[in-house]
């Protein structure tokens, strides 16, 4: 992989790795059309995603950095003294029971989600349908919305019938935490199933996307230190991973900034169809590259 | 829902986790790995202590509290 290309995979992984487009289909499919000569089934390949993705995972603790002091703070407290009393602690604890079931699906599963990285037609199929979730998401969410709030005026009045972050329940946590794992097949948005099922389990927009920004964080640091040893153990261009690393990290903290301001007004909808899009579009570009 | 029987009984999972993390990361355990020929599961290693602490920290959470 030349530095350019390195560059340009940072900047591609950082901005779409918070935006519900799977950022892993785009690293997959973007390569493979462009027929760059790197393959995705390189012992490196995996790693040099891993490595970008720390890159987001350190942008998310840079902007949560307040709240994660709280959340490390809440968890030991609650921990020690064996009940929660505040809000974050909570919410650390939200975060320790979403974080398990990704864990435990991440590790047993690893081997058969990277048979799937070789094939970026499967990666074309997954961004299909990953964009039909997100437009299920929102259909499941407007009839919640309508029974909720059948006489709201607005957007925001409509939103405001549902919870913040912190409240959602611990089951729900674990199903959205176990919903991550979903996102370790190329095409499927790890945001983007976490986010629909905030929405599900009751909460804001806004506040399901800071769920799922804080639990992505954990799971995301959680595989880089499990894969990133292996960048040590192969021959690869140390200087430009680490420089797409930091430029993935700048283009995830502009990303979730937008986000966040999106999100207080608007929907997965847009993002679906153009996950639907995208993947035919590449489906149709790699047949005829073939 | 408070217990000390529940809480004992989460004390020997976490105790039990711990003891399989061991076991992976000696290579003693081989199941479901991704690379038998491997000597230590560390990946599996690490999993099996988080959900150890966690297991730990939900019997604190069960345990019966004096008033």
């Amino acid at each position: 992989m030349s530095w350019w290309q390195a560059l340009f995979m940072g900047l591609l992984q950082g901005a779409t790795e918070l935006f519900p487009v799977s950022s892993l289909g785009h690293a997959v499919l973007v390569p493979s059309i462009l027929h760059w000569s790197f393959r995705q089934s390189d012992p490196s390949f995996v790693p040099f995603l891993t490595l970008l993705h720390l890159g987001t995972a350190t942008a998310l603790l840079v902007l949560y950095r307040g709240q994660w002091v709280e959340i490390i703070r809440g968890f030991f407290v609650a921990a020690v003294r064996g009940r929660i009393t505040s809000d974050s602690e909570r919410l650390a604890m939200l975060l320790l029971t979403g974080t398990i079931p990704a864990a435990i699906l991440g590790v047993y599963l690893e081997k058969h989600i990277k048979a799937f990285f070789a094939s970026p037609y499967a990666a074309a199929g997954f961004l299909v349908a990953n964009g039909l979730l997100m437009l299920g998401f929102e259909f499941l969410r407007r009839r919640a919305e309508r029974r909720a709030a059948p006489d709201a005026a607005s957007h925001e009045d409509v939103e405001e019938q549902f919870a913040d972050a912190a409240h959602i329940s611990f089951v729900a946590a674990a199903i959205v935490g176990a919903c991550q794992a979903l996102a370790f097949l190329p095409g499927i948005s790890r945001s983007g199933v976490t986010i629909g099922g905030g929405l599900l389990a009751g909460l804001r927009h806004q506040e399901a996307a800071r769920f799922s920004f804080l639990l992505a964080t954990p799971t995301i640091l959680g595989a880089g230190l499990i894969e990133v040893p292996q960048l040590f153990t192969t021959s690869v261009p140390l200087a430009a991973y680490l420089a797409a690393t930091v430029l993935a990290g700048i283009a995830a903290y502009l990303s979730a900034r937008f986000l966040l301001r999106y999100f207080r007004s608007g929907r997965l909808d847009p993002y679906g169809w153009y996950c639907i899009a995208a993947g035919l579009l590449s489906f149709a570009l790699l047949r005829l590259n073939a | 829902m408070r217990s000390n029987a529940l809480s004992l009984g989460l004390v020997a999972l976490g105790v039990a986790f711990l003891i399989i993390g061991a076991l992976y990361a000696f290579g003693v355990l081989q199941i479901f790995v991704s690379d038998p020929n491997s000597p230590h599961h560390y990946t599996h290693m690490i999993l099996f202590v988080v959900l150890a602490v966690a297991a730990f920290i939900a019997a604190n959470f069960t345990r019966a509290k004096a008033v």
